[in-house]
């Protein structure tokens, strides 16, 4: 049971969007980092964010599970998030607990230095789970959810640092979806990776579409073209232009958007 | 009307594209006119270039494909530069066909200036004409990413269409009548049949035109919109 949202983490399909976020507005300090943006993320789809460096995308993710709350002098200024309903900016929400629902995969790959076995098993342990059996079996299907399970079974005692660059963000993603969570964040997930585990992340996200709804921050046009229903496009903290991504990529409605995408830019 | 591309190559590649794009198309309305041109004075040799050079448009076809495959693995376009590509590469293909039609006309001619009977050959000339605006315009429409001009050639190529059964029906009727004359008149007949579809394959890069500029497919609109009686009781 999710603990934020008191509900299963394959929740019936109730609401039309996984998190709506409405006429936000966020600041560092002084500098307002984005502006009245308003859109719905649905359920079960990949959603992607794209835009220049500074444009607000990375900011907008972070927002989601509150991962801005860390950087002293940030705040929204206006607006509210709802995940499943709930408003995230709810005094009575738990962030921790928000966080573990709304799980997070960064750019650069980030395993604790323990096992293989042991980072997948990490959030259900916090959770209070002490079943070793169930451990040892989300531990097993997170892995295998993860394309991971063939590579590692043989060494899930070994350390996880031992592992390559694009199995390491294959543990990370494992880590995220162990606690079930209802959304995974993904902050440019395959900038560092060989186009080969780069494939592997895209098509790992493809198939877990079906259980998760993700939201994916990139700065690889055909990777948001390839993996996302859904597209974004930011600039200078303003959302411009929300749609299917085919529509995007093939018929933009906004000018400033076709000038990014197809490289006109500056 | 677009502003360059940061990475120039891809400007350099794209107007290389509709470089080539232009200079078929131009190659083509030569060939066409020659041909027309060959029929009416009866200028065999005219006739004979025409033949000869279509293998220059065949080659530019080829060329096309080359360039927009190109295009398409090193700058994976998006957006209105996809749509350029693709486009450029169905234009191509009609554009070789038209060129097609062009031989198949000075072939005719040809044949036709062989014969010692004269023949009436200016009866087709309002079809060239109807059919040599079409592809005018439609070049247009494709060059500007000009939808509204490249919707509205469907329309005229129904004129066409209706001035092309004219002419059949006055050539099929001469035929009887025509005694040695029969085999050329024949010929005219299939020139003016080549002239309707120069019409259609200009249609179809005006279609091409309305998605290059807007993204919107209307080929086939007319099979999709139920007729007016259709759901009448």
């Amino acid at each position: 049971m999710h603990e934020l949202l008191d509900k299963p983490a394959i929740a019936p399909d109730t609401t039309a969007a996984a998190v709506e976020i409405r006429d936000l507005s966020f600041s560092y300090g002084s500098a307002r980092a984005l502006k009245d943006i308003t859109l719905d993320i649905q359920k079960n789809e990949v959603t992607a964010f794209i835009g220049p460096s500074g444009c607000g995308k990375s900011t907008l993710l972070r927002c989601i599970n509150r991962m801005n709350d860390e950087i002293i002098g940030t705040r929204v200024t206006q607006g509210e998030i709802l995940v499943e309903g709930i408003n995230i900016h709810h005094p009575s929400v738990d962030v921790v607990k928000l966080r573990r629902d709304v799980g997070m995969v960064f750019q650069k790959s980030n395993p604790f230095p323990s096992s293989i076995y042991e980072n997948v098993a990490f959030g259900l342990r916090m959770r209070g789970e002490r079943n070793k059996a169930s451990i040892d079996q989300t531990v097993e299907e997170s892995l295998k959810s993860a394309a991971l399970w063939d590579e590692v079974k043989d060494r899930l005692h070994e350390s996880a640092l031992g592992l390559s660059g694009g199995q390491q963000q294959r543990l990370c993603i494992a880590r995220t979806i162990a606690v079930k969570p209802l959304v995974v964040l993904m902050d440019e997930p395959c900038s560092a990776l060989d186009p080969i585990a780069t494939a592997k992340v895209e098509q790992l996200i493809w198939n877990l579409k079906q259980e998760y709804t993700f939201v994916i921050v990139t700065h690889n046009m055909q990777q948001a073209a390839r993996v996302s229903d859904s597209t974004a496009f930011f600039f200078m903290g303003e959302l411009v232009e929300f749609s299917e991504t085919r529509r995007i990529f093939s018929n933009p409605r906004v000018r400033k958007t076709e000038e990014y995408i197809t490289g006109r830019f500056g | 009307m677009n502003q360059p591309h940061i990475f120039h190559e891809i400007d350099n590649s794209m107007t290389g594209l509709k470089d080539t794009i232009l200079l078929m198309a131009s190659l083509a309305r030569q060939n066409l006119e020659r041909a027309i041109q060959s029929l009416l004075t009866r200028d065999i040799d005219l006739a004979r270039m025409v033949i000869g050079d279509d293998s220059e448009v065949d080659d530019l076809e080829v060329k096309i494909d080359q360039q927009g495959m190109d295009i398409l693995v090193r700058f994976h376009p998006v957006a209105s530069d996809l749509r350029l590509v693709i486009t450029a590469m169905k234009a191509a293909h009609n554009l070789e066909r038209i060129s097609d039609h062009a031989v198949n006309i000075a072939k005719r001619a040809k044949k036709i200036c062989n014969t010692s009977e004269p023949l009436e050959t200016a009866i087709i000339e309002p079809l060239y004409t109807m059919a040599e605006k079409l592809l005018r315009d439609a070049l247009m429409a494709f060059t500007d990413a000009n939808a509204e001009l490249g919707s509205s050639l469907k329309a005229r190529d129904k004129e066409l269409d209706a001035a092309h059964k004219e002419v059949a029906a006055l050539l099929g009727s001469r035929l009887e009548s025509s005694g040695d004359r029969a085999e050329s008149l024949l010929h005219l007949i299939l020139v003016a049949r080549s002239l309707e579809r120069i019409g259609d394959l200009a249609v179809n890069i005006g279609e091409d035109s309305v998605f290059l500029g807007e993204a919107r497919n209307i080929r086939h609109e007319q099979r999709k919109i139920p007729a007016p009686d259709a759901h009448s009781e």
